[in-house]
């Protein structure tokens, strides 16, 4: 913006100038014309005045009442967390109703003032948007002249050793982001093993299912029409360190055992898979990975809760409903001469959400 | 005047002095103080996300004192009875000791919490109102990507924050992320370990997230805000068309006095608004949830609002998987690509080119700083309202077990009804507003060109029966107004010109009755003077 | 159902390593037999005399009234109508009947709970119930009392067990095709107790086995805990979670805003 007001001729210290003949000026070097500009009151200390005086008068006590209450609560109220339905419950609503009130009025009083004692006023400011044309030339020739005087087009030489040079350097920037790389299917090629590969995790000896305590798990132990968590009986395989462990072992009924039996054949690596009328299917869903945990003993129906992908149990955990588009992963058990469970093999198929490599 | 007397009374005036001697800073400071802004409650929406910012870095600054990032695994042993002695992260013990062992830290955790959801609400509300009022029109459509960008930024800002307390929702939540990470084609599941720092979870996910929270978004954003602030000091605000208002001016009040004292104001009602909820409702009772464990799982697991409708395509899209051999190996594309990667990408390029896109399509190289209102662009509000019924469908869907347990309604039928809803309602969105937009349109012109409704019912010599019309203009001879449509606001209504009486003003109660008093007490004075 | 005498299934290429476990397996077997036979002896029905004590004779007067139209005579079952009680034990019928499930109103997905019916409103009539369906086929029984449970360990168990479908909080939430997990909030101990014993509806049985007396009362103290604990951080919105705080911040804090906007623009 570029000032076209002539300067010179105003004079500041002029005496007859009021200090709101300043604040025009001042305005109108800004652009801005203030065209009406009014008191509330056109005399002063009348009554209206003062009630909305007092009544900004109140807001701001109020302000100062909930301040100093919300200091008081948070001194002396009792806070310590304990148990029920005690005082201390209410140490956080109180410290947000008084720091709240406290706000409130300071915000109400500021309000009020603008609104009702600031003069109302209307003021109109010039965009001064049209574009300078002279302006962008200049800008233009300075901001060429820069490439002109460079003349990298006509420098060969210059124009090779800046590709040369700046290149590695940006390599060189980004390289060290390198340092997050991590090897998918580096160690252990943990996208397709679980806790339960028992080369990788117990020695080669066959990994057992335990409860989240880490105890065995004996085919006794799940109730007819029951189901458990089960995990990779391994050091850590009860934590997130192997995070996509976790297995629902499920006692069916015996009808429906049958049927899971029969429909077992279908799924090529799933056979052989089930012991008596047990079956552990992961609990990681193959959608995005959330524990599909909800079982339904009646309808044996597996409901993810995350995105509502349903997996039928009696037809090797086959997705009926939802986003999801594969089975679960089976993991085929035994019971061992000590009567625990434990896995025959890792899982055979990648367990949890798919991914590019996943065959 | 007595200047060697009054040291003290002169030092604002000296100080004033010396400042602009070495800064200069006058003239700069003066055309802030002048800048004139329009009078309208809908410019203030985005303000509220400013106040919001604010209180999210005092609160944010709070909890940083206290929490700790680590993912090392403790035995928890703090006054919460039902969690003693079971094993956690730092992160999340620490969280909890901000909850229950800091004196206060339980509402700055909430009130942080509650702004977070306030700034990405404040956002959209905004975002709403310069869309559907074109105020992104040239020369405005840098700032419609800024806060276009601020929104997405928001949107992971909020992601970390929900993510670093380490608590079951969470942890389930990194899950879902570290899913969608390694759907990516060819660099999926490198993208996903190098995030990670491994397979899931790994240990280092909380500490990055907490870096990314705490330092590198927040100061994005804080960029951001100050470019967005700064572009709309030097281009000014838009103006709602209207007498005196032009394309080349701004009517309003300027920043000081008047403007200034209520944003002040409106800043402390802000934070009043947001220190009542963070004390009032309690949000994300992270003590219930307990510790994020990889088993673990609870019904109505549900992100944050505003990543709702990306769980919500997660649940409504179909399990359509796309899988193919290439030398012997067989490769996938999870369906979670196309509707959590592909979708959101193309609605943040759509959105954020939008303002270029509609200028080609309308071939309209104008500068604008007029607005217009939604009835006078029919296909824009249109197609606003068909993104937003877009929106809607999908946050809807991203809670509907919550709607299908508490309506009563079938959690299938919830999934089909979204699916359906996903392609209808927006199409039906689109004509609904286009139509209404039209008629509303209609309206104004003839009111213009015959007046407002009188509710006076006349009687013609012949018997004809008729309503007076008032004209809001003057006439041409067959009694048709000769105002242009302007898209001004259209007064429909006999008191906003006066025929009947005042109007009513003020907001909750009239406030004619003071001005009755003052008149009283004008009356008094002129009394007392005779 | 499940008899104890059921064989284990014969891989035939694990046979031979399997022979020589065979002895120890069905020893196990047996063993877990008499675990069986606490939870699930429906071998007893057929041979047992039909001799009833008194409370179960007045029971059975209950069932003969209100009970027997859905699952027949001797509660042996009717197909398409009612299952067979056979088994179930009391503690079934003190859930179900006292959580005013059954007498069922009408088929449906899934019973669901109500006012209990006049009839049973005396809980010795529930008890006498559950004392004749126990006398005629055995089953579960409620242990009556409840207290003493660690909720520590009661949470953990919670999380793993609960959660997923009754949610962190408690509140139940939705299953497949209109059926739900109930809000545990109206359920008392017992209930909590008969539920987890005896896995009512689509519920899993969670045997004494799986979950032990000691750890289903460590569960109930958890949720009583929750119950009775006062939201420390206001008013806890239905401790429903982020769907209802997303509702509240545009119900409550965008609301109020915006009000407050219009009001600061207003014309004064």
């Amino acid at each position: 913006m570029s000032t076209q007001h002539n300067d010179s001729t105003f004079d500041p210290d002029e005496p007859h100038l009021t200090r709101f003949d300043l604040v025009r000026e001042g305005a109108r070097r800004d652009g801005v014309e203030i065209v009406h500009y009014e008191p509330r009151f056109a005399k002063a200390g009348t009554a209206a005045e003062k009630r909305v005086e007092r009544t900004i008068a109140f807001w701001f006590m109020i302000t100062g009442l909930a301040a100093l209450a919300f200091v008081v609560v948070y001194v002396a109220w009792p806070w310590e967390y304990e148990f029920g339905g005690h005082l201390d419950k209410w140490y956080t609503p109180m410290l947000g109703a008084t720091l709240g009130l406290a706000l409130f009025g300071l915000g109400a009083a500021q309000i009020i003032w603008a609104k009702r004692l600031l003069p109302a006023e209307v003021s109109v400011q010039e965009r001064h948007d049209d574009v300078d044309t002279v302006e962008q030339k200049l800008t233009g020739a300075t901001l060429v002249n820069m490439g002109q005087e460079l003349n990298v087009s006509r420098r060969p030489l210059l124009k090779g050793a800046i590709a040369l040079g700046a290149l590695p350097l940006g390599a060189a920037a980004v390289v060290p982001l390198g340092g997050m790389i991590v090897d998918p299917h580096g160690h252990g090629d943990p996208l397709f093993h679980t806790g339960f590969d028992a080369k990788q995790f117990n020695e080669g000896k066959p990994v057992r299912l335990v409860r989240e305590d880490g105890t065995p798990i004996r085919p006794e132990d799940v109730s007819v029409g029951g189901q458990i968590t089960a995990f990779p009986g391994v050091p850590h395989g009860t934590t997130n360190v192997h995070a996509d462990s976790p297995t629902l072992l499920i006692h069916l009924r015996d009808n429906d055992a049958k049927l899971t039996r029969e429909n077992l054949g279908r799924v090529e690596v799933n056979k052989g898979g089930m012991w008596q009328n047990f079956v552990a299917y992961s609990k990681i869903c193959t959608h995005l990975g959330c524990p599909a945990s909800l079982y339904e003993q009646q309808t044996n129906r597996l409901l993810c809760p995350c995105h509502q992908s349903q997996f039928l149990i009696t037809d090797n955990a086959k997705p009926i409903f939802g986003p999801a588009t594969r089975r679960l992963p089976m993991l085929p058990i035994g019971v061992d001469d000590e009567g625990f469970f434990y896995a025959t093999s890792d899982y055979k198929v990648p367990v949890g959400a798919a991914f590019w490599e996943r065959p | 005047m007595k200047k060697k007397r009054f040291d003290l009374a002169t030092l604002p005036e000296r100080s004033a002095k010396g400042i602009d001697e070495r800064f200069h800073a006058s003239t700069p400071l003066r055309r802030m103080f002048n800048k004139v802004f329009p009078d309208h409650w809908s410019f203030m929406l985005g303000e509220i996300a400013l106040y919001s910012f604010i209180v999210l870095l005092l609160t944010g600054t709070f909890l940083g004192l206290f929490f700790d990032p680590s993912m090392e695994e403790v035995k928890y042993d703090g006054v919460y009875t039902p969690l003693k002695g079971i094993e956690m992260s730092k992160a999340y013990e620490s969280t909890l000791d901000i909850s229950f062992e800091v004196r206060g830290g339980l509402i700055m955790r909430q009130m942080h919490h509650w702004a977070a959801l306030l700034f990405m609400a404040s956002i959209v509300v905004h975002m709403l109102r310069v869309f559907f009022t074109g105020a992104f029109r040239k020369p405005r459509e840098a700032n419609w990507m800024i806060g276009f960008l601020l929104f997405w930024l928001g949107f992971m800002e909020g992601l970390f924050g929900y993510s670093i307390p380490d608590d079951g929702l969470s942890g389930t939540g990194l899950r879902v992320i570290n899913a969608i990470t390694q759907s990516i084609p060819v660099i999926g599941s490198w993208a996903g370990f190098a995030l990670f720092g491994g397979e899931f979870p790994g240990t280092v996910i909380i500490p990055r997230f907490y870096i990314l929270h705490v330092l590198i978004f927040p100061a994005i954003i804080l960029g951001l805000i100050a470019a967005h602030m700064g572009l709309l000091v030097k281009q000014k605000h838009t103006q709602w068309p209207g007498p005196g208002r032009t394309n080349k001016n701004v009517v309003g009040v300027r920043m000081f006095p008047g403007f200034a004292m209520k944003g002040g104001g409106f800043f402390m009602i802000t934070f009043a608004v947001i220190a009542a909820m963070g004390g009032l409702f309690q949000i994300n009772p992270i003590w219930l949830f307990g510790p994020y464990q990889a088993s673990v799982i609870s019904s109505a697991s549900q992100p944050d609002w505003y990543v709702m409708f990306l769980d919500g395509i997660a649940r409504l899209w179909p399990a359509w998987e796309t899988r193919f051999e290439l030398f012997g190996n067989g490769y996938t594309i999870p369906p979670i690509f196309w509707a959590a990667v592909v979708l959101p990408g193309v609605i943040v390029n759509i959105g954020l080119l939008y303002p270029f896109l509609e200028a080609r399509f309308t071939k309209d190289k104008e500068q604008h700083h007029l607005l217009q209102r939604p009835r006078d662009t029919p296909v824009r509000t249109g197609l606003g309202m068909m993104a937003l019924a877009f929106y809607l469908v999908l946050f809807a869907s991203g809670g509907n077990d919550v709607i299908a347990q508490h309506f009563d309604i079938s959690l299938n039928a919830m999934t089909w009804i979204g699916r359906i809803a996903l392609l209808l309602a927006p199409p039906a969105a689109f004509w609904i507003s286009y139509r209404i937009a039209l008629g509303l349109q209609q309206h104004d012109r003839e009111v213009l060109a015959h007046g407002v409704e009188t509710g006076i019912i006349k009687r013609a010599p012949d018997g004809r029966f008729y309503e007076v019309h008032q004209p809001l203009g003057p006439v041409d001879d067959h009694g048709h107004g000769q105002l242009e449509y302007e898209g001004w606001v259209v007064p429909k209504k006999m008191n906003r010109i006066g025929a009947l009486g005042p109007a009513i003003r003020g907001f909750f109660s009239p406030l004619e009755v003071e001005d009755k008093e003052a008149r009283k007490g004008k009356a008094k004075e002129l009394a007392g003077k005779k | 159902m499940t008899s104890s005498a059921e064989q284990p299934r014969r891989v035939p290429g694990k046979l031979r390593r399997r022979l020589g476990a065979a002895a120890r397996m069905l020893a196990a077997l047996a063993l877990a037999g008499g675990v069986y036979a606490a939870i699930m002896p429906a071998s007893q029905a057929e041979d047992a005399p039909k001799t009833l004590s008194a409370r179960a004779q007045e029971g059975k007067a209950l069932y003969d009234v209100s009970c027997i139209s859905c699952h027949g005579t001797n509660a042996e079952g009717v197909k398409d109508r009612g299952p067979s009680l056979i088994g179930v034990g009391s503690a079934a019928v003190e859930f179900q009947v006292s959580s005013g499930r059954m007498p069922m109103a009408a088929q449906g997905a899934q019973a669901e709970r109500k006012a209990v019916v006049p009839l049973f409103e005396d809980p010795k009539k529930i008890e006498a119930l559950g004392q004749y369906i126990q006398e005629i086929g055995g089953g579960p029984q409620l242990p009556g009392e409840y207290g003493g449970g660690d909720p520590a360990n009661g949470g953990r168990l919670f999380r793993v067990n609960c959660a997923q479908c009754h949610g962190y909080t408690a509140g139940g939430g939705a299953l497949s095709s209109g059926k739900f997990a109930p809000p545990l909030d109206p359920a008392n101990s017992a209930q909590l107790y008969g539920a987890m014993l005896t896995g009512p509806q689509n519920m899993p049985v969670f045997g004494d086995n799986q979950l032990t007396v000691k750890e289903k009362k460590d569960i109930i103290a958890y949720v009583e805990y929750m119950k009775n604990d006062m939201d420390p951080g206001g008013y806890g919105l239905g401790r429903i979670g982020p769907a209802t705080e997303g509702i509240a911040i545009f119900v409550v804090g965008i609301t109020l805003l915006v009000f407050t906007t219009l009001w600061i623009a207003g014309k004064s």
